[in-house]
């Protein structure tokens, strides 16, 4: 008998032929990979040319109908464009420049101490609905003295050229009026005051507009709106300033609300942690390495073999086993050779059983089809009828 | 550096400290954790050390499969401080020795002695792996570690659990020599002496010569022959670790092997020994009289099964090469596998019987014989088929090497061994040696 070595841990048991732990894994595990491989796939495929915008009103990057993009792109046609994010980048922006213009969004945004530095430059200054702060600090004595509810055109009824150009706009939103002694052009005039309002100091001017509504994308093609909007930042460089809001200050987070001695205790924590592991972890010398002695049962090829032949369904050699091994057997006990014909062998099986001969001939020495070998039953009765043989042999 | 379970309370009480200090939590870190970094350096470096111990051992050196062994470790401590802590005598999983560790106390100058059990359940030589010592300060919150050598190995020998057959096969042996009954006359070729006829004695073996120069009739008696040689030879290669029952073959041969030299030695021959699959593994070259057993013993003790093919024709070569020219009895252990057989020893045969007498014993299987006689689902018949298989080839290659005068043994794992035994003593009687 052959002892095939195989490095199985315990061959006591017969246990089914098992696919290795690696394959059973891959099988369970495939269908799922394959679904999470194919979304995520998806999901490549869908984001592949979509170009993240950011949004936000007013916001010169923003695609959306309240963004300001599509005149920001209009402008850089033919002018030098610079969005600035703080009111520091906007004086670095108009530093040196000849020609410019600075638009501002969101000014409540922006400190007192900015907004006043940014009104000491003495560059022409465009207010988009500017906070009373802002109002009081570029424009001394301009008031906001109303607000137009509804959204219907006004006309321009001034001599401002760049209203005048434009004609009818949506210019619809807080309304101005300048106190007495201040030389002010006022366009767009509604009852209380009028939307669009500039003042000139000695040199530069200072233009008031009560709504963001026509530089929007939504509303540009409106009206004049789009010539209101290029009118009102005639110049060489444009600096878009729209100041991202200020960091928050006061408020304490979960941390800082934890008392200081829980905060200062996981220190020790950590330490006692350290301590425990290597406490517990610490062994008491080094494992001792030794060799597995091999462990195969010798009957592993018999074993091996009977799963063949049960795999196969080899019902002939199994038959031819049983058969050779009845004969092997029993032939001493009736006296005959290991080597004795087959005729020998049934005659004299038959003389000592009384058995008809050529029963025992197809039981043992089938010629042409062989009855025993069509189905597993067949083989099961063989072996049966050789039992049966060997008992009334003994 | 080691630490205990009390320098995690100690921790744990720094941790509380902290958590009630309010403002000064900052400052009480610091100060705690700096207090239990001193406390542990200053605890670890007033421990005794262990690498200044003086470690010896005493002891078993050797003991049967299944027995147990004590080795004693004395620890000595020439220190100034007395020592505290635990210590680990580590030895390979397989030799299972208990305890695994134990506290340990020596005062400074003294000396203490521990013992370890061994109960090894593999054969070979099981070495101690290191000692561990564990000493821990004075505070009992750290301590110093380290792991001493102090060699030692315990062989662990064949069980002979066949020793029990041996008296019985004495007895025969006896009765083959004629020394056991007066009634019955030793059997064998050899002469031995002339005594006086009592009646019941063959009157063939009556010497008419001596009985006509004296008064009554003498009969010659005769024993079997004495100062033969016996080779012994394990097969060690892969089929040898298939396991019957829960023992790898190699195992039963041994205990084959031994029942028979103890035997051989006690009948007067001497018993070479040769364990082989590749190459000579272990050989045991008989040195005058008496018993070979216990270098026998030892030899087989560090033999493993081999996963590699048996080389008969290097066997073969080695039996006929190096181990005297005169006629004797080889014993091969070995598994009676058709196709490796038929294509490595068969060939060889003649070469060797021309010389000497082979017995070949080998260990049949019972699973294999109980699987050929299962019945019922369709798989337990094919099974049977494949055992119905496995022993017609065994047979047949039986007969094979019977026809080319080749004795063979073959017999279960419980039976092996006295069955090998008398097939020698049959052989002794036969005067075939």
């Amino acid at each position: 008998m052959t002892t095939l070595v195989t490095p199985s841990p315990d061959t006591t048991e017969a246990a089914p032929p098992q696919k290795s732990g690696a394959a059973t894994f891959w099988r369970k595990v495939r269908t799922p990979v394959a679904v999470l491989a194919a979304v995520a796939l998806i999901g490549v495929l869908l984001s592949l040319g979509d170009e993240q915008f950011p949004g936000g009103h007013l916001e010169p990057e923003s695609v959306r109908p309240d963004g300001t993009r599509a005149l920001v792109q209009v402008l850089r046609e033919d002018r030098e464009v610079t969005v600035a994010r703080s009111s520091s980048a906007a004086e670095t922006a108009l530093t040196g420049a000849e020609d410019a213009v600075l638009v501002v969004f969101l000014d409540h945004r922006l400190l007192p101490s900015e907004l006043q530095e940014l009104a000491d430059l003495d560059v022409d200054t465009v207010l988009i609905q500017p906070s009373l702060h802002s109002l009081n600090t570029f424009v001394p004595g301009v008031d906001m003295t109303g607000r137009i509810e509804d959204d219907d055109p006004l006309e321009p009824h001034c001599d401002l050229p760049a209203g005048v150009e434009a004609g009818t706009a949506d210019v619809g939103g807080e309304v101005y009026r300048a106190t007495t002694g201040l030389s002010t052009q006022e366009c767009y005039p509604a009852e209380e005051g009028a939307s669009l309002l500039r003042v000139e100091n000695d040199g530069s001017s200072t233009t008031v507009l009560g709504t963001g509504l026509p530089l929007t994308n939504g509303h540009l093609a409106d009206e004049g709106n789009a010539a209101l909007a290029l009118n009102l930042t005639d110049a060489d460089t444009v600096v878009w300033l729209r100041p991202d809001p200020p960091p928050q200050e006061g408020s304490a987070s979960l941390w800082e609300l934890i008392p200081e001695g829980v905060r200062w205790s996981l220190v020790p924590l950590v330490a006692l942690l350290a301590l425990l592991a290597l406490w517990r972890g610490r062994r008491l010398g080094a494992l001792v390495p030794e060799s597995l002695p091999v462990v195969v049962q010798a009957s592993e090829t018999t074993e091996g073999r009977a799963r063949l032949y049960r795999s196969r369904k080899a019902r002939d050699r199994a038959a031819a086993a049983l058969r050779s091994g009845f004969l092997e057997r029993s032939l001493p006990r009736i006296g005959l050779r290991p080597d004795a014909s087959p005729d020998a062998v049934v005659s004299a099986l038959a003389q000592r059983l009384g058995e008809d001969p050529q029963t025992l001939r197809a039981l043992l020495h089938p010629s042409g089809i062989d009855p025993y070998t069509g189905d597993d039953e067949g083989t099961a009765r063989l072996a049966e009828a050789l039992d049966e043989l060997a008992r009334r042999l003994r | 550096m080691a630490v205990t379970g009390r320098s995690v309370l100690v921790a744990l009480f720094a941790v509380g400290a902290v958590l009630i200090s309010g403002r000064l939590s900052a400052l009480v870190t610091a100060v705690a954790l700096a207090l239990l970094a001193l406390l542990l350096v200053l605890d670890a470096l007033l421990a005794a050390s262990p690498g200044a111990l003086h470690l010896s051992r005493e002891g078993d050196t050797s003991l049967r499969l299944g027995d147990s062994a004590t080795v004693y470790l004395t620890v000595h401590n020439p220190t100034r401080r007395t020592l505290r802590g635990r210590i680990r005598d580590a030895w390979p999983p397989s030799a299972h020795s208990r305890p695994r560790s134990r506290s340990l106390h020596v005062p400074s100058g003294e000396r203490r002695r521990i013992g370890t059990e061994l109960t090894p359940t593999r054969r070979g030589d099981a070495r101690a792996a290191g000692v561990t010592v564990r000493s821990i300060g004075p505070l009992g919150l750290a301590g110093r570690q380290r792991t001493l050598s102090t060699p030692w190995a315990v062989r662990v020998l064949p069980p002979f659990h066949s020793r029990r057959h041996l008296p019985g096969k004495l007895s025969r042996l006896r009765e083959l020599e004629g020394q056991h009954t007066v009634m019955v006359r030793g059997q064998g070729s050899e002469f031995d002496s002339l005594r006086d006829y009592v009646p019941g004695d063959d009157v063939r073996s009556i010497d008419w010569r001596a009985t006509a120069r004296g008064e009554g009739v003498v009969v010659r008696t005769w024993r079997p022959e004495r100062d033969r040689r016996l080779l012994v030879v394990l097969d060690t290669g892969r089929t040898s670790a298939g396991r019957v029952g829960d023992t790898p073959r190699l195992d039963h041969a041994m205990d084959a092997a031994l029942l028979l030299s103890a035997l051989a030695g006690k009948a007067g021959d001497r018993v070479d020994f040769l364990a082989h699959d590749r190459r000579v593994r272990a050989q045991v070259k008989a040195s005058g009289k008496g018993s070979q057993v216990s270098r026998i013993v030892e030899a087989m003790a560090l033999l493993e099964p081999e996963l590699v093919e048996s080389d008969p024709a290097d066997l073969v070569g080695t039996i006929l090469g190096t181990q005297g020219r005169s006629r004797k009895l080889v014993v091969l252990l070995t598994d009676l596998d058709a196709t490796v057989l038929e294509e490595g020893l068969l060939p060889r045969l003649p070469a060797l019987t021309s010389r000497h007498l082979l017995l070949i014993a080998s260990v049949r299987d019972p699973a294999v014989e109980a699987m050929a006689e299962e019945r019922g689902t369709p798989e337990a018949l094919y099974r049977a088929a494949s055992a119905e298989r496995t022993l017609g080839e065994r047979r047949r290659i039986t007969a094979e090497l019977r026809r080319l005068g080749v004795e063979v043994v073959d017999a279960g794992p419980e039976q092996i061994a006295p069955a090998l035994a008398d097939a020698y003593l049959d052989l002794k009687a036969r005067g075939r040696l």
